[in-house]
């Protein structure tokens, strides 16, 4: 099983990108790099993150948090991609 | 006619700085025929001739999965390029030779390979041979640095000679192992002597059918019919079945390792295997102990931080308030209405406006640890934790959002695809403490915990969080129960906050609250300071609130509470902020509640604001995205949840000695 494949394995076991790095013994920057050739693959999919959801509020004129930015990138897993 | 050029390459690899710096001022922007997809377009002159520059869509890979890669593919696979210049970043080789390799696949020999960002090589320590990796690949490489437009006459000079045929490429073909080959080699066969032959590379389509791509099979069917492509399709299901894994992936995987193989060749990392600072911090972090400490720790001198700086001020604006309402007094005759702007408006919306310093300050250290990248590392410590209590991983977004505020953390909700994680995951949101209640526990803590006001914080949201996790297990365990899915997260760079950005973010945010204060605040300590004095004024026994208070009181004083308690948490479902308020009309002063109450009530009082029913915003907002069951569970079972933990919190503080 090549790099990509184990990448993707790790993924679906639920480790992190610095889990992945360390039991791959590759640096984080390979790591996601393959997370990008592997959602242009249609295995991961990019997740929106919060700011669609605090504007589709009805609240959001009178929220006092807003919504927690967030910076870092979520990928999903596609389970049926993966299983086809 | 116009020989043409396009750039091709992965997204943020300085494609557009290269088609600057290639075209000037002429270009012309519109959209590829039949999708949004903006297409550039401009001349460039070189030696008296001129080009037509095609800015293609960044894309990792030719696989046509989106749109953009669909449109790249297209416009290469149709031959309309005379030079393809695939720009590279050379600090991210690897994932940008993928893309390389679906190009040289295609059959295409007129590429050049323009290795941009050469400048940062050797500040992440990577040494790249480009001679060298020109003689592996095939092709022309020019080493770059767009922005400072260094190696773009090289550049230039490349395309001319490539587009006329001065020099000649032998692009490197990346090689499969023998099955997947002899695989590759079968359905070259069977399309051989075809009309596709003569429009398309054989190795190409047969990779690509292999893969099972779509818009190749589409192809094969229109040009060789059903029954042959069926035979086709037949073979592949048999190859998928010998290797019992997805082929695409098989052929991805097998192309990462061959470039990995030729890397080897021409890139030599001075630290191993390219770890910089960056990374080891990471895996500090990150660490399934360590970050854990790290992330208790941030969050304890956030806390410091915030009361230390924001209690003077909060007392200052405190004392403001009640000295404005002295001032008024006198001037309204009415006693009535000076009862309402004295006792009720300003002493309840002052109440909790004294709050904004605190409120400002903790939006302010967010925002900077946002900034810095440390909120993203803090998100994959909570998750491998979410993930050890059962919570599907992509409700870790929504959990997330809660910290903010619940109404939209329970619509985003909406992201996960199963029902019972959505239904899990609305259930456990409201317990995750939001803004609101932060204005509660940093007034309960600030006014009775002066030496420790940032550790009972702190301790407080701890235990909404740990009581998260634990419904989250009994939901997904015993009510609904569902498949999870894995998600990972992906770092940001590290990076000195924008001041700027951060004051700005964190008083957008904070605005809010000032607006909250004015409208729902506002109206609340109104119907509060009516209820309260009448019929009759408070302390007699007979005001509405009292009598309110009173029946729920012998339930109260379980958790060593009283009536006062009562009033202020039926207030605090409309906004938790109310809470805060009511104590503020009920008492008078901030210095009379301390002397009305012990420490271990005002914890308790805390814990029980945090735990016991959303407000009523939140719980309209789980209706509306499950339905009134869910709603009423989620109030039932708060309700459950806030008593038991704050009879315990209150009876085990005296046993301790609190």
């Amino acid at each position: 099983m090549g790099k990509l494949e184990r990448v993707l394995k790790l993924i679906e076991e639920g480790r992190s990108i610095t889990d992945i790095s360390r039991d791959l013994d590759i640096p984080l920057s390979e790591v996601e790099g393959m997370i990008k050739i592997l959602e242009s693959m249609g295995y991961l999919q990019l997740i929106e993150t919060g700011d669609s959801a605090c504007e589709r509020c009805p609240l959001k004129s009178i929220c006092p948090g807003s919504c927690i930015r967030f910076k870092g990138r979520i990928y999903q897993f596609r389970a049926n991609k993966a299983r086809k | 006619m116009m020989k043409v050029v396009a750039l091709a390459g992965n997204p943020n690899v300085g494609k557009t700085t290269i088609f600057n710096n290639l075209t000037g001022m002429r270009q012309h922007v519109g959209n590829w025929p039949g999708v949004t997809v903006e297409k550039k377009e401009g001349i460039l002159e070189y030696k008296g001739e001129k080009f037509l520059v095609v800015d293609l869509p960044g894309t990792y890979s030719l696989t046509a999965h989106s749109v953009d890669e669909l449109v790249a593919r297209n416009f290469l696979l149709k031959g309309s390029a005379n030079v393809v210049v695939d720009v590279v970043d050379a600090t991210v080789l690897m994932r940008n030779l993928f893309l390389t390799m679906e190009i040289f696949e295609m059959g295409l020999k007129n590429i050049i390979i323009a290795l941009n960002k050469i400048d940062l090589t050797e500040k992440k320590g990577i040494e790249i041979d480009v001679r060298k990796m020109e003689s592996v690949l095939g092709v022309p490489v020019v080493p770059l640095n767009a922005k400072e437009g260094i190696g773009i006459e090289e550049l230039k000079k490349r395309i001319y000679e490539v587009a006329n045929r001065k020099i000649g490429t032998t692009p490197i073909m990346p090689k499969y192992d023998p099955a997947v080959e002899r695989e590759i080699e079968h359905i070259s066969r069977a399309l051989k002597r075809t009309e596709l032959a003569e429009k398309y590379n054989l190795r190409w389509l047969a990779i690509k059918l292999l893969m099972r791509d779509e818009e190749v099979i589409k192809l094969v069917l229109r040009y060789l019919g059903s029954e042959k492509l069926n035979e086709i399709m037949g073979h592949i299901g048999e190859v998928e079945e010998k290797y019992k894994r997805a082929m695409d992936l098989i052929i991805a995987s097998q192309k990462y390792e061959f470039i990995d193989s030729l890397m080897h060749r021409f890139v030599r990392y001075k630290h191993e295997q390219g770890e910089t600072f960056s990374d080891q911090l990471d895996r500090i972090l990150t660490h399934p102990i360590y970050g854990i400490l790290v992330l208790l720790g941030v969050f304890y001198f956030v806390f410091k931080f915030v009361f230390l700086f924001g209690m003077p001020l909060q007392g200052m604006l405190d004392e403001a308030f009640s000295s404005f309402g002295q001032w008024l007094a006198p001037h309204i005759l009415n006693e009535s209405l000076r009862g309402l702007v004295v006792d009720g408006i300003i002493a309840g919306v002052g109440a909790v406006l004294s709050f904004f310093p605190l409120v400002f300050l903790l939006f302010l250290a967010m925002a900077i640890l946002e900034d810095v990248g440390y909120m993203a590392r803090a998100a994959v410590v909570m998750e491998k934790i979410m993930r050890k209590f059962g919570l599907p991983g992509k409700s870790f977004i929504p959990l997330v959002l809660a910290f903010g505020c619940n109404v939209p953390a329970v619509m985003a909700t909406r992201t996960l695809d199963e029902e019972k994680d959505r239904i899990v995951t609305m259930l456990v949101n409201p317990l995750i403490p939001c803004s609101a209640r932060l204005s509660v526990i940093s007034f309960l803590a600030g006014a009775f915990f002066k030496k420790n006001q940032a550790f009972v914080a702190v301790s407080i949201y701890i235990i909404s969080i740990f009581l998260a996790l634990l419904m989250a297990c009994f939901f997904s365990r015993f009510l609904v129960k569902g498949e999870s899915s894995p998600f990972i997260i992906e770092l940001p760079e590290y990076l000195v906050p924008s001041w700027k950005t951060v004051i700005l973010h964190s008083w957008e945010r904070s605005k809010e609250f000032v607006k909250k204060a004015g409208t729902i605040i506002l109206a609340g300590s109104i119907v509060i300071w009516y209820l309260s004095n009448y019929p009759v004024p408070i302390g007699t026994g007979l005001s509405y609130s009292e009598k309110l208070g009173m029946f729920f009181e012998p339930y109260m004083k379980l958790m060593g509470l009283d009536w006062k308690a009562a009033v202020s948490l039926l207030f605090g479902i409309i906004a938790k902020e109310n809470v805060i308020s009511t104590y503020g009309i009920i008492y008078g002063s901030e210095s009379a509640i301390v002397n009305a109450m012990t420490p271990l009530q005002a914890y308790v009082l805390a814990l029980v604001t945090t735990l016991y029913i959303p407000c009523i915003a939140t719980i309209g907002a789980i209706r509306a995205e499950s339905n009134s069951k869910w709603a009423l569970v989620v109030v039932t079972y708060m309700i459950g949840l806030a008593s038991f933990v704050g009879i315990v919190a209150y009876h085990l503080g005296l046993v301790l000695g609190f």
